[in-house]
């Protein structure tokens, strides 16, 4: 560069524009981030857990970013899983029935039951939930539950309706009733349909044979199967006037848009999703993985949980679902989370009316979800 | 020319690059996969083996059967309707339009066809909903409103997205290409329009036209995006049922026995296209 | 006259057939802007909510980053793989040229959920699944077809008796090559760049299914339809079709449009 007065005046401005696109860099996200190593951590999961509204707040207190790979269904998570790398997740979420299948392959570790409160659980059973131990290893740590029932458009069915699973046989239904896109709850359903209750998930031939019959007497009035995104879509435009397979987690969400939608228990029973955390195997994460789980069962975490944007679940603990009603009054109300109420989670396990999901256990999940292929093709 | 033991590396350089790289990304997949059909999944871990298991399993089923048979129901009535759809204006664009419009007629419809599929197939969602555009629109005259979601029709709009700027620009090509000459001809001879088109236009874009509907039936039979988000899955094709299978436990071999199968069907039928659009009619000139 | 309506009703049929075909890209534009969760008519506010939302997304931009680098890594390995196989067919025959041409013209007819299921077998197999360049391999062996048929219609236009001016004057075979053909494919070089830029850009199974956790942005799109539907779809789906129509755009531009032109 030449030595003369205007030469001096391009420096001054060069500098000034590098400041400027400097400070513009810094200001977008992704490099900020880039400046600051943050640790990343693999999660594997239901939709909607790795996303700022539950992880933001963990993230910027601990320096850490979420990577999360969404899967949706129990077989998804184990085909998904067990196509990748060993270490490739350094935190599973999974469903209670399905531990026992990572447990064997070898996809998680142990896990300090006394890092975890669970002293305040809100029901006995959570404290030994079937499935997350092995003998009195734990390997998988509960988090948040939610019940599966008859969940249905309000303005084309009423309450009386819906208080029975038949109520999807309703011919004015013909065409507009929807199923989740997987085998296990909806089959479940079915079961406790035909009256199998508590031993929904142990089918005998003949109750094997029956579920087929039932779930196939219904499949006039389907009109279409949908994943996660397809569901939500479904019930909240209209297109599907009741959707089988589901519960509040779906219609909860829409509840909280005003959509005219809602689930109910119905007498035959209700099931209950529960939903766990594991600390993959082989991560080299494991301190900051359980400080997340711990977070996700404190009082902040539990309430975050609840008010999930992606689907709403309940609190599992006596500390969360205080804060919950504290914090969020409406959503607790709206949930029954408040002690007393009609309908409220831990008094319809107490009574019986709601069965912990499970894996068959006579047939296997490939002949459940070989015959699901069948219904769909029917 | 080149000496016969002499290695001609000029020759062998731009020769062997693609020999080698589609040896091990195209024909290693591939045979790979019609290997893997003979695996077993146990515990949810594909394992080597070598048993008829998988095909035994997925070829007695009956659900297999249906999705295939509806797969190649659907994919050829979707070619068919494309083709005929496009007709029309790929003949208006050949020979009534100038050559100035054909060009900006192919130049915009090649646009549409290598953009994202699926946010076009999103924005179908939303127009055909019950409470979507179409339906809105339809309203104001008084009409409907029609379920288009979940159903065949569904399906259909989504393959005739893919398809239709495929058909109509190689039918507008092939046609343009047809010697005019022979038109004049015919019409000369007393031919009317639609003989014309029916007797001298179409055998003469014969070889062009099996190629765009056999384009149209691949595309359609391997997509999964329209019978999924457009046709709820009513009923499941067999690209669904590949991903089915693969989601869940991990049943690659499965999923391989229906892709094995849909390959076959699609080699098949490709071949038999191509014969048919190179064929020589008995007792016409070649 | 009967012939101007037929002409009129002919007219109005082919535009027919654009608005069916460029419906969905406008509608999802002005989706974009739209306040609604779920639009319809009539139409909600303006609004660029969405736009924002993305852009303060940190995992969108990591999927562009990585977009970019995959289809731009694509577009060369492919160009490359279809120049060398087109100009091995525009000089020489030899046996056995037949599977030769199929081998690098077959994958299309193979659709894309096979390719991504075989793939992923192959790929995890030998140990190179679950990077972007598991991805970026997976494309070139799609998009090579193209570059081929680009690059082979141009050789096509060339007089054959130029490369053996080249050598009568004393060049050498390589030096032929450099300063006779490719500049004389340069035009549908770049074309055949674009072009093959623009199909991996928006190409979603084979990506979905090989790419583990890395996301490309056909992916995220992808998991946005699977899962919370709104209009960030729409607002990234702006994005992803400007960049393919450049693309395409200038593909066409550079080299095709002269094709059709000629050829008529």
């Amino acid at each position: 560069m030449a030595k003369d007065p205007k030469s001096n005046q391009k420096h001054y401005l060069r500098r000034d524009v590098l400041r400027l696109g400097g400070g513009v860099a810094l200001s977008t996200p992704f490099v900020s981030r880039a400046w600051a190593q943050t640790t990343e951590i693999n999660m594997l999961a239901w939709y909607g857990h790795g996303e700022p509204d539950i992880v933001g707040a963990f993230e910027e207190a601990n320096n850490v970013k979420f990577v999360p790979k969404y899967y949706a269904g129990g077989d998804n998570m184990l085909a998904l899983i067990a196509q990748s790398p060993p270490g490739t997740y350094d935190i599973i979420l999974s469903d209670a029935e399905f531990v026992q299948q990572l447990n064997l392959a070898g996809y998680i570790e142990e896990m300090d039951a006394n890092d975890y409160p669970f002293d305040d659980m809100l029901h006995e059973d959570f404290t030994k939930f079937p499935g997350h131990w092995d003998g009195d290893t734990l390997f998988s740590m509960m988090v948040r539950c939610g019940h599966l029932g008859v969940s249905y458009n309000t303005t084309a069915m009423s309450a009386e309706e819906a208080s029975s699973y038949d109520g999807f046989w309703k011919p004015e239904l013909a065409g507009k009733v929807g199923h989740f896109d997987w085998h296990l709850p909806n089959l479940g359903m079915m079961s406790l349909l035909n009256g199998n209750s508590a031993g929904l998930w142990d089918l005998s031939d003949d109750q094997w044979a029956a579920v087929q019959e039932k779930t196939m007497s219904l499949r006039t009035q389907v009109g279409g199967f949908f994943d996660y995104g397809g569901t939500f879509n479904g019930m909240k435009n209209g297109e599907m006037l009741a959707m089988c397979g589901i519960g509040d987690w779906i219609t909860g969400a829409l509840e909280r848009d005003g959509a005219p939608v809602a689930s109910v228990i119905p007498k035959e029973g209700g099931i209950q999703w529960t939903e766990s955390y594991c600390i993959g195997k082989g991560t080299d994460k494991a301190d900051i993985v359980k400080t997340f789980i711990q977070y996700m069962l404190s009082p902040e975490g539990q309430t975050k949980s609840a008010q999930m944007l992606a689907y709403p679940g309940f609190a599992i603990t006596k500390a969360g679902r205080a804060m919950l009603q504290d914090v969020d009054p409406a959503e607790a109300k709206r949930s029954h989370q408040i002690d007393g109420m009609v309908n409220e989670p831990i008094a319809l396990i107490d009574d019986g009316r709601i069965h912990y999901r499970d894996i068959p256990q006579q047939q296997s999940l490939e002949d459940w979800n070989d015959f699901w292929s069948e219904y769909k093709n029917a | 020319m080149k000496g016969q033991l002499k290695f001609d590396v000029y020759a062998l350089t731009w020769r062997l690059p693609i020999i080698l790289w589609q040896l091990l990304f195209f024909v290693g997949p591939v045979v790979y996969m019609i290997v893997i059909s003979l695996f077993v999944v146990k515990n949810y871990r594909m394992t080597e083996a070598f048993e008829l298991v998988n095909w035994a399993r997925m070829l007695t089923r009956g659900y297999f059967w249906d999705s295939y048979a509806y797969t190649l129901f659907i994919a050829s009535l979707s070619a068919t309707i494309a083709m005929v759809v496009a007709f029309p204006a790929a003949w208006t664009l050949a020979f009534r339009a100038t050559e100035a419009q054909r060009r900006w007629a192919v130049f915009l419809l090649i646009i549409p066809f290598f953009t994202s599929y699926l946010v076009r197939t999103f924005s179908w969602y939303v127009i055909l909903a019950e409470s979507g555009v179409l339906n809105a629109m339809l309203g104001y005259v008084g009409l409907g409103p029609f379920k288009m979601l979940n159903t065949h029709f569904g399906t259909l709009i989504g393959y005739l997205t893919l398809t239709l700027p495929l058909a109509v620009i190689l039918q507008t090509v092939t046609m343009a290409n047809i010697d005019k000459t022979l038109i004049e001809a015919a019409r000369n001879l007393g031919c009317k329009p639609f003989a014309t088109i029916w007797r001298v236009v179409l055998p003469l874009s014969k070889t062009g036209f099996i190629v765009a509907a056999l384009f149209c039936f691949i595309l359609a039979f391997g997509d999964f995006v329209a019978p999924f988000y457009l046709g709820g899955s009513q009923e499941p094709t067999l690209p669904i049922l590949i991903l089915d299978t693969t989601k869940s436990g991990q049943q690659w071999p499965r999923a391989a026995v229906v892709a094995i199968m849909m390959m076959a069907t699609l080699f098949t039928v490709a071949f038999t296209a191509i014969a048919l659009a190179y064929r020589t009619p008995k007792g016409a000139k070649a | 006259m009967k012939g101007r309506g037929l002409n009129i009703a002919l007219c109005l049929y082919v535009g027919l057939i654009f608005i069916f075909v460029f419906a969905p890209i406008i509608f999802s534009l002005i989706f974009s802007f739209n306040s609604q969760r779920f639009p319809t008519i009539p139409l909600g506010e303006f609004s660029t909510e969405w736009y924002v939302k993305i852009f303060n997304d940190e995992d969108v931009w990591k999927a562009v980053r990585n977009s970019v680098i995959v289809s731009s890594s694509t577009a060369v390995l492919a160009t490359i793989l279809g120049f060398c196989t087109a100009y091995s067919d525009f000089r020489y025959n030899f046996r056995f040229k037949g599977p030769y041409l199929a081998l690098i013209l077959l994958p299309p007819t193979i659709p894309l959920i096979i390719m991504a299921l075989a793939m992923l077998a192959w790929l995890s197999r030998i140990g190179m699944s679950g990077q972007l360049w598991s991805i970026i391999l997976a494309h070139s062996v799609l998009t090579a077809p193209f570059a081929m048929a680009i690059i082979r219609l141009r050789l096509h236009q060339m007089d054959p008796d130029l490369e053996a001016a080249a050598w009568n004057l004393g060049g050498t075979e390589w030096q032929a090559m450099r300063h006779v053909i490719v500049p004389f494919c340069a035009p549908a070089i770049v074309s055949a760049l674009c072009l093959t830029a623009a199909v991996s850009f928006d190409e979603f199974a084979v990506a979905w299914f090989v790419s583990g956790l890395n996301k490309t942005v056909p992916i995220v799109i992808l998991e946005i339809v699977q899962g919370n539907i709104d209009p960030t779809v729409n607002a990234i789906g702006t994005f992803v079709f400007l960049t393919s129509m450049t693309l395409v755009v200038l593909a066409q531009v550079i080299f095709l449009s002269r094709q059709i032109k000629s050829h008529s």
